[in-house]
């Protein structure tokens, strides 16, 4: 079977609307990002997160009532199914008062619907900020990392434009994180430590098929040497098409799987990484290859590429 | 064909090591099969008993699951390095003092150094370290230097300490690291007391003997506190303490005094209590080298509130924990109250003898963490080097001091400042959905891989599949845990790990197009793939390497099993689907039309 076989789609002309399209995107993002911001999980502001399971089905309203009354702050919302609910508080002190505080007033109202601590984590604000700092500097990492790899086996405007693909990557996902925080019940998107490495790996993903893309450019640069790079770049566009679309379409049905049967714990990782891997695709393809070329066109500098093909 | 021989035989050892690896988990797993299908507990004990050796074996070497799947406690503990810096420093003033509290403020919410954020108080402030740290000669450097490995011993001390009391606590397979400057990791699968945890490893088990001055001194000097915070209400300096605003008695309103001279404090007025003797001009009212602690225990008064006993001892201990060599926890023999029963090594009993005989007659509090567990009068000289601390509400609080004496006092204090607990409810339904997902994200890609590249699919399915083992394997095989991000991290593996064979097979078809021989078509298809699978897998272990090392716990699960399964892709993609097609052309079983 072959899906895209002989594809000859005219990518190149079609980017500056792709421009269009992704900076209306990206500005979208941003601008919710300053507005709406993003709703920040314990890892990263402190706080404690209580996960209760009930053994029959409860409504949230009378849960939040009734721990309202006994004196619990912050939010508390269903997650995931009928019989669990969520609990986010700034409580600071000793975890065990928080937990017979809840457990006593739970106890007390739903005698007959007896529920579980399924999970209690209390960050301390020092550790909150600890995280922010290595999350920061893990992406920063990458970024470098990915200049000097990229850098070293294609060349420097290879390297700037795939870091340009991945900050698109990254701010339309943080984008729909903020616009799409706290929306839906059974998906409240806060930013947590495996947001964290979601967007790691949605960085990882966009250079992957990035770096395929301009593998091929290399080739054909050298095998042809004609210097015609708009024919080049988009012969060799069409020539990864099916192979990016195939292993983008493999890894979000993997994806889709984890967002589906894996419950709440990590459903927020793999909605980035599936919004990550439709993004990451579109600008590998869009993105990063048509800026290398408008940038080559500009300059008028020979592509002199290292690296061995 | 040598060198094909060797791939071949490669291949097959490797298969082996990964299945050998894995081998003690599925024993594991169908030792417990077993086991549950005893009705009886006799009958799964003498089943336990008859097998036990292969079964330790087994549980030993088989992957280990992480405590969120498992279910358990994981706690980061910092310890208290400004506490030690206070411990360390000599005359001090007002001045240390405050660069002491910006230090600790600037502490609270970044992960440096503290010996670095002293020397740069020390620094802005221009005052030299020497001034309050080792020999007034010693340059700052010197001093930082001294400091800094007085840290790192005192990180490394509390880590022992810790892991002593975790061991003689009896938790399986627990973990225990130094994280940075000042963090210590706690992991512990499987423990369901947490309350107990807690109070275990966040004592300083400092263990003190100290004289409990005569009930005049302790009067008089209360009486003096009561009239300084009297006369600061008049003032109208005390503005922020809104508890002591319009009391004629300040201070006696906390207390009650009775007429044998005791003083009883409520419970709920302790903390307010302890943080005002805390303070320096409050102290500056007692007599020399004196301080007030309360009693760790509790008595009830007649409505039902909770008291303590308020004690002025001698600030200086007479003798300190150290000395201490053995400690049990019993029941006394009389009232069969719990109590830990010491016994002090040779220099411990000398001194304690001569202290024991210098105060017959007078009262010794025997204090733990600053908290006085007793305080009993001396009847007679005590020779044998023995001591006994009772006053304790259970035979598990004994038990718990008992672990503590014998590990030793920490260093310096610790706080527990990140602490996360799994049920194990929650760790079985994340293992049934963690499989759940891997099973269907195998089975998909699989069935896509056949549908969409025939013959060649089902190679590159192979190739997944021992990408699969290969990735367990080496888990078991390092005795890393398997996480539920981890089980993402396989996942997200399955279907990136096919890349390769994409990237591979496409160029195969493309070669095919161009009417090449199928021979000629799938050397070219691989080596022309060949940069391309490298740049790209190169750049996922990156990010993998560098979720590995910021990430914390649960993240670097992910990293490890993103890391090895890319890894392993490189050389199932490649070398295993090549060796299978060399194999298949060999014997006329693959055509242009095995490409799909």
């Amino acid at each position: 079977m072959q899906l895209f076989s002989k594809t000859d789609i005219d990518f190149i002309s079609y980017r500056k609307i792709a421009y269009g399209i992704s900076l209306v995107l990206v500005i979208a993002g941003v601008v919710s990002l300053l507005f709406r911001g993003l709703n920040y999980g314990i890892d990263f502001k402190g706080g404690t997160e209580v996960v209760l399971r009930f053994e029959q089905e409860i409504a949230v309203g009378d849960v939040r009532q009734v721990l309202r009354d006994a004196g619990v702050s912050g939010s508390i919302k269903s997650y995931g199914t009928e019989r669990s609910i969520l609990v986010q508080t700034d409580f600071e002190g000793d975890v065990n008062q928080l937990r017979t505080l809840v457990s006593n007033a739970l106890n007390d109202r739903f005698s007959e619907n007896p529920h579980e601590l399924l999970r209690i984590d209390a960050v301390g604000p020092s550790i909150a900020s600890d995280l922010k700092w290595a999350a920061l500097k893990a992406l920063l990492g990458a970024v470098i990392a990915i200049l000097l790899y990229v850098g070293i086996r294609f060349e420097f405007r290879f390297a700037a434009a795939s870091i340009v693909a991945i900050f698109h990557d990254v701010f339309i996902v943080l984008g729909i994180f903020s616009l799409l925080g706290g929306v839906f019940d059974v998906m409240p998107l806060d930013i947590n430590q495996s947001i964290i490495a979601a967007f790691l790996t949605i960085a990882g993903y966009s250079i992957n098929d990035t770096v395929v893309v301009y593998d091929r450019i290399r080739e054909n640069i050298r095998s042809q040497k004609s210097g015609d790079y708009p024919k080049i770049f988009n012969t060799s566009l069409n020539q990864t098409l099916s192979r990016t679309i195939i292993t983008s379409g493999t890894t979000f049905l993997t994806v889709l799987v984890l967002f589906i049967f894996a419950g709440p714990a990590i459903r927020g990782f793999s909605f980035a990484i599936l919004i990550g891997i439709v993004v990451g695709t579109y600008s590998s393809i869009f993105i990063a290859a048509p800026v290398v070329l408008d940038w080559q066109l500009r300059s008028k500098k020979p592509i002199r590429l290292r690296g061995s093909s | 064909m040598k060198n094909k021989r060797f791939t071949a035989f490669l291949i097959v050892a490797l298969t082996a090591l990964a299945l050998w690896s894995l081998w003690p988990t599925y024993q594991e797993y169908s030792y417990n099969k077993q086991l549950s299908r005893f009705s009886s507990s006799e009958d799964s004990l003498a089943f336990v008993q008859e097998h036990r050796e292969s079964l330790d074996n087994a549980r030993a070497k088989s992957l280990k699951l992480g405590l969120d799947l498992k279910g358990g406690m994981y706690l980061v503990l910092e310890v208290d390095l400004i506490d030690l810096l206070d411990q360390r420093a000599w005359n001090k003033d007002e001045q240390f003092r405050d660069i002491l509290a910006t230090v600790k403020e600037r502490a609270s919410d970044s992960g440096a150094r503290i010996i670095d954020l002293l020397a740069g108080e020390f620094s802005r402030q221009g005052i030299r370290l020497s001034r309050y740290f080792y020999d007034v000669r010693d340059t700052d450097e010197e001093v930082i230097a001294k400091l800094r490995d007085e840290a790192e011993e005192a990180l490394s001390r509390a880590r022992e300490i810790i892991r002593n009391r975790v061991d003689q606590y009896g938790v399986a397979e627990p973990q225990i690291q130094v994280q940075g400057a000042r963090r210590i990791i706690v992991a512990l699968p499987g423990v369901s007391d947490q309350e107990r945890i807690r109070k275990l490893l966040r004592g300083t088990a400092k263990l003190e003997f100290k004289l409990v001055r005569d009930r005049e001194a302790m009067l008089a000097g209360l009486e003096r506190i009561n009239a300084a915070l009297e006369e600061d209400v008049e003032s109208g300096s005390e503005a922020g303490e809104d508890t002591v605003d319009v009391l004629a008695n300040p201070l006696f309103e906390h207390m009650t005094v009775m007429e044998n001279g005791r003083v009883y404090v409520p419970q709920y007025s302790r903390d307010y209590l302890l943080s005002l003797f805390q303070r320096d001009d409050i102290a500056r009212l007692l007599p020399k080298d004196t301080e007030f602690r309360m009693s760790a225990r509790t008595i009830e008064g007649q409505d039902g509130t909770q008291f303590h006993d308020l004690y002025l001892l001698k600030k200086t201990p007479e003798l300190t924990g150290n000395v201490i060599t053995e400690a049990k926890a019993t029941f006394g023999a009389s009232a069969m109250q719990p109590e830990v029963t010491m016994k002090m090594n040779a220099e411990g009993t000398s001194k304690w003898a001569r202290i024991t005989g210098a105060n017959i007659g007078r009262q010794i509090a025997i204090v733990l963490d600053g908290a006085v567990y007793s305080a009993p009068v001396v009847e007679s000289k005590i020779p044998g080097g023995s001591s006994v601390i009772n006053g304790i509400e259970s035979l598990e609080e004994a038990q718990d001091l008992e672990i503590v004496l014998k590990a030793g006092a920490l260093p310096a204090p610790v706080r527990i400042i990140e602490e996360r607990t799994v049920g194990p409810s929650l760790g079985s339904d994340y293992i049934r959905s963690g499989l759940l997902s891997a099973g269907w994200g195998l089975f998909i890609v699989a069935v896509f891989m056949i549908f969409y590249y025939r013959k060649a699919g089902i190679s590159a399915d192979l190739a997944l599949v021992l990408n699969i083992l290969f990735v367990l394997s080496v888990l078991a095989g390092f005795g890393a845990a398997l996480t539920l991000p981890g089980i993402a991290g396989l996942v997200l593996t399955i279907g990136m790990a096919v890349d390769a064979n994409v990237l591979i097979f496409e160029r195969i078809r493309e070669e095919i197009g161009q009417k090449k021989n199928l021979r000629t078509a799938v050397e070219t298809g691989y080596s022309k793939a060949f940069s391309a699978i490298i740049d790209s897998q190169i750049t996922t272990l990156g990010a993998g390497f560098l979720l590995y090392v910021y990430g914390i716990g649960p993240i670097q699960g992910f990293a490890v099993t993103l890391m090895i399964g890319t890894a392993a892709s490189l050389f199932t993609a490649l070398v295993v689907t090549k060796e299978i097609f060399d194999l298949l052309i060999s014997k006329n079983l693959l055509t242009e039309r095995s490409f799909g």
